[in-house]
């Protein structure tokens, strides 16, 4: 047992020593049955992919290709980095900045969003997070230090036209509410081109498979939503498609008996009263499911009536 | 129009927002469209950029030739799936190489092909003359774009200069893949046209070498000569691990193709000694024609197996066999080794002799340059690599190569039967290598 375990970490030492990562990027490899599973850390996550069907060599590969475009589109939309895309279009308001093909893309996509959910998806509405502190204290914001946010949020006021995007000053775009899910789309569609097999994507909770494991059979997947949780709430049987949960397991705060929510209500500015505590759906791709599922916590008390008539299929738990 | 509102007219979306039925119909089309436009943006990012090569090269004959080869090569992939090829390569040589002249027993006295000054033999020796030593620079550019969905085509232009010597050529390829691209055809089509300019001007074939400070026997200052090479290639799949290849070439090459500082030594048919030295004398045409077959195979094991096989036949006489092998050892995700092992076998052309017996009969073409001889080559020897990277690659290659040839023909007479006549030739090639991408 000492020898395999020692095999591993040689393994997981070469593996990673001479990928030319830095230390917090790094890839392993372990085999379950016989499914090969490439984990990585990413976009505050513990990143998996499976593979069904093929050897270890090309599940590394794949595992890499993966890691390195979730990576990608993890600097690329980084808040935290001043030369990312986001940091560019959130100093926009001086010159008006050229979005490339994905960025314009992405942009498109939000204001389609935007617009189908009536103004309830906005990704102007990070500004919110200024004045609301989810803690699980009971410091909510008051009703004048929301009004002093309003005016900076509603995509409405982004002047987007010939790709070329500009915010007004003190606006803010953040892509967090589909970024994990594009980035599990993005990197099953990328490893899907370089190689056929059943592989599925698993990213804390957004997943997309583009094909079952083996016939007649569907990849498992557990979803527990609720921290410290060991028992899987819902069980989802996935043999292609997208999987994405929203939810608010721990930031909340609480005052006077009231649960407030992280998911915010962009046109008020106030948090959605009762929102379900988890949303989970299930759709053709990791990024429909996403959005659906957001859309759905904006609904509140009727997020399990808007999935229904979606005729989606769906979990939620209050 | 701006973006906004082409993007509600695409989607048709009713100023009634309570259509909510749609809404998840509405989200997967825009979500469709939205992986569909990234797709492209991922693969071209990998690609995307230069990357050069670049190698200096050093070839060392034991006692005759040194080359110096640098050469840089820098490619550049565009998001259209072309790509762009230019390459510098300059050789620098130095040193003597055989003239053609029989070894013998006294020192002789050469002139040198210009006819300014001489150089002297010692006795036993094979005659080595060092005037063609020269820097050449060649440039080559080339672009190869798809065509449709499974071809692709390309196009090439080489110029080379050198002091004595220039070459122009293009080249064109086109090929196809069949069977979801386990199988690819080509063919390719070259010309080249060169003109030599020899310090001295170009001998008369059969006349004889003057003695330095006599004006030598020329016809002219300068000559030229085309090439045109015709290819047809096959590449398969074999399985997962394994890839073959097989072409057939045909070259033609027509008008000066003597070497003007090469020449051959009239001999007593009775002792052997040299009587004269006269310049050869090769046919105008050539028609050389080839078959190669090369496997690669992936070994279970991640190593790379390259293994290929040359037969050449030419209208010259000269028939020829090269095998090589190659194993790529990948020690490491950053080190590899790659041992290296190439045989070569050669008949004479019908016109090559050693020397020329004074009572021979006349013929039409002559010459006693030892790379028409009939000889046997071995290269053997490894490449070293490191990864610096992602992006860079360090590599060393040493390799020694040794070719023997009849040292004693039969046919030697006289005092040339205590001579060496095709002295073994030893050579140590050494590459330095440096390969990134930016």
């Amino acid at each position: 047992m000492i020898n395999t375990c020692r095999n591993e970490r040689l393994d997981h030492i070469m593996l990673n020593s001479n990928l030319h990562l830095p230390k917090n990027r790094h890839i392993n490899l372990v085999q379950k049955n016989k499914i090969w599973v490439g984990m990585f850390p990413a976009m505050a996550s513990d990143c998996e992919i499976h593979f069904a069907n093929i050897d270890r060599k090309i599940a590394e590969r794949l595992t890499l290709i993966a890691a390195n475009e979730t990576w990608r589109i993890q600097d690329k939309f980084s808040r935290y980095q001043d030369d990312s895309v986001i940091s560019k279009i959130n100093t926009s308001y001086q010159t008006p900045f050229k979005a490339d093909i994905e960025t314009a893309a992405l942009i498109n996509y939000a204001f389609q969003c935007y617009d189908i959910s009536d103004g309830l998806f906005d990704i102007t509405s990070g500004v919110l997070r200024k004045v609301w502190r989810f803690d699980g204290s009971d410091n909510i914001p008051t009703q004048s230090e929301i009004d002093q946010c309003l005016p900076l949020i509603g995509m409405d006021k982004i002047v987007w036209s010939d790709q070329r995007i500009q915010l007004k000053k003190g606006m803010e775009i953040d892509f967090g509410g589909i970024g994990k899910e594009y980035a599990v789309d993005k990197a099953l569609q990328l490893c899907s081109q370089h190689y056929t097999c059943p592989m599925m994507v698993n990213f804390g909770g957004d997943i997309a498979a583009n094909q079952p494991p083996e016939k007649n059979k569907a990849w498992q997947i557990g979803i527990s939503t609720l921290e410290n949780e060991k028992e899987a709430r819902s069980l989802f049987e996935l043999e292609s498609g997208g999987i994405a949960t929203s939810g608010d397991t721990s930031r909340f705060l609480l005052k006077d008996g009231i649960r407030y929510s992280h998911i915010l209500n962009p046109k008020t500015g106030w948090s959605i009263h009762d929102a379900p505590h988890s949303v989970t759906v299930a759709a053709n791709t990791c990024t429909d499911a996403g959005i659906l599922a957001t859309i759905a916590s904006l609904q509140g008390s009727d997020a399990e009536g808007f999935l229904k008539s979606q005729e989606i299929i769906f979990s939620c738990q209050r | 129009m701006n973006n906004r509102q082409s993007i509600k007219k695409q989607i048709n979306i009713s100023e009634k927002k309570n259509d909510s039925v749609s809404a998840a119909k509405l989200i997967t089309a825009a979500t469709c469209a939205l992986l569909a436009a990234t797709s492209v943006q991922s693969l071209a990012a990998e690609d995307k950029g230069w990357q050069v090569d670049s190698a200096v090269l050093l070839y060392q004959e034991k006692d005759r030739v040194e080359a110096v080869e640098p050469a840089i090569r820098a490619t550049k992939k565009f998001d259209n799936d072309s790509i762009l090829n230019l390459k510098v390569v300059v050789d620098t040589l130095t040193g003597a190489s055989p003239s053609g002249a029989t070894a013998t027993d006294k020192p002789v006295t050469y002139t040198r092909p210009s006819g300014n000054g001489s150089y002297i033999t010692p006795a036993g020796e094979i005659p080595l003359d060092d005037t063609f030593k020269d820097t050449r620079t060649q440039l080559s550019v080339g672009y190869d774009a798809p065509l449709g969905d499974t071809s692709r085509y390309s196009v090439g232009l080489n110029v080379s200069s050198e002091f004595d010597y220039e070459s122009m050529g293009i080249s064109g390829s086109w090929q196809k893949d069949f069977n979801q691209r386990n199988t690819t055809f080509m063919l390719g089509l070259a010309y080249a046209s060169d003109t030599i300019k020899p310090k001295g001007g170009i001998p008369t074939p059969f006349a004889s070498m003057q003695p330095a400070g006599i004006d030598p026997v020329r016809e002219g200052t300068d000559d030229s000569k085309q090439v045109t090479d015709f290819i047809i290639g096959l590449t398969q799949v074999i399985n997962r691990n394994t890839l073959m290849q097989f072409n057939y070439s045909y070259g033609q090459s027509s008008g000066y193709l003597n070497d003007p500082f090469k020449i051959v030594s009239v001999i007593d048919s009775v002792t052997g000694d040299t009587l004269d030295n006269i310049y050869e004398a090769r046919p105008e045409d050539r028609t050389k024609q080839s078959l190669f077959w090369k496997t690669k195979y992936h070994t279970p094991w991640s190593d790379t197996v390259d293994f290929s096989v040359r037969l050449m036949s030419d209208d010259w006489g000269i028939d020829s066999t090269t095998l090589d092998f190659k194993y790529r050892w990948n020690i490491s995700p950053k080190w590899y080794v790659e041992p290296h092992v190439r045989l070569y076998s050669q008949t004479s052309a019908d016109f090559y002799v050693h020397s020329l017996p004074d009572n021979g009969p006349t013929t039409a073409y002559l010459s006693a340059d030892y790379r028409l001889a009939e000889f046997d080559a071995t290269t053997y020897g490894a490449k070293v690599g490191y990864k610096l990277s992602e992006r860079a690659e360090f590599n060393i290659r040493a390799e020694l190569y040794e070719q023997t040839g009849d040292s004693n023909p039969g046919d030697a007479i006289g005092l040339q039967r205590q001579q060496d006549l095709y002295p073994d030739l030893e050579a140590t090639i050494l590459q330095f290598g440096y390969t990134f991408r930016w």
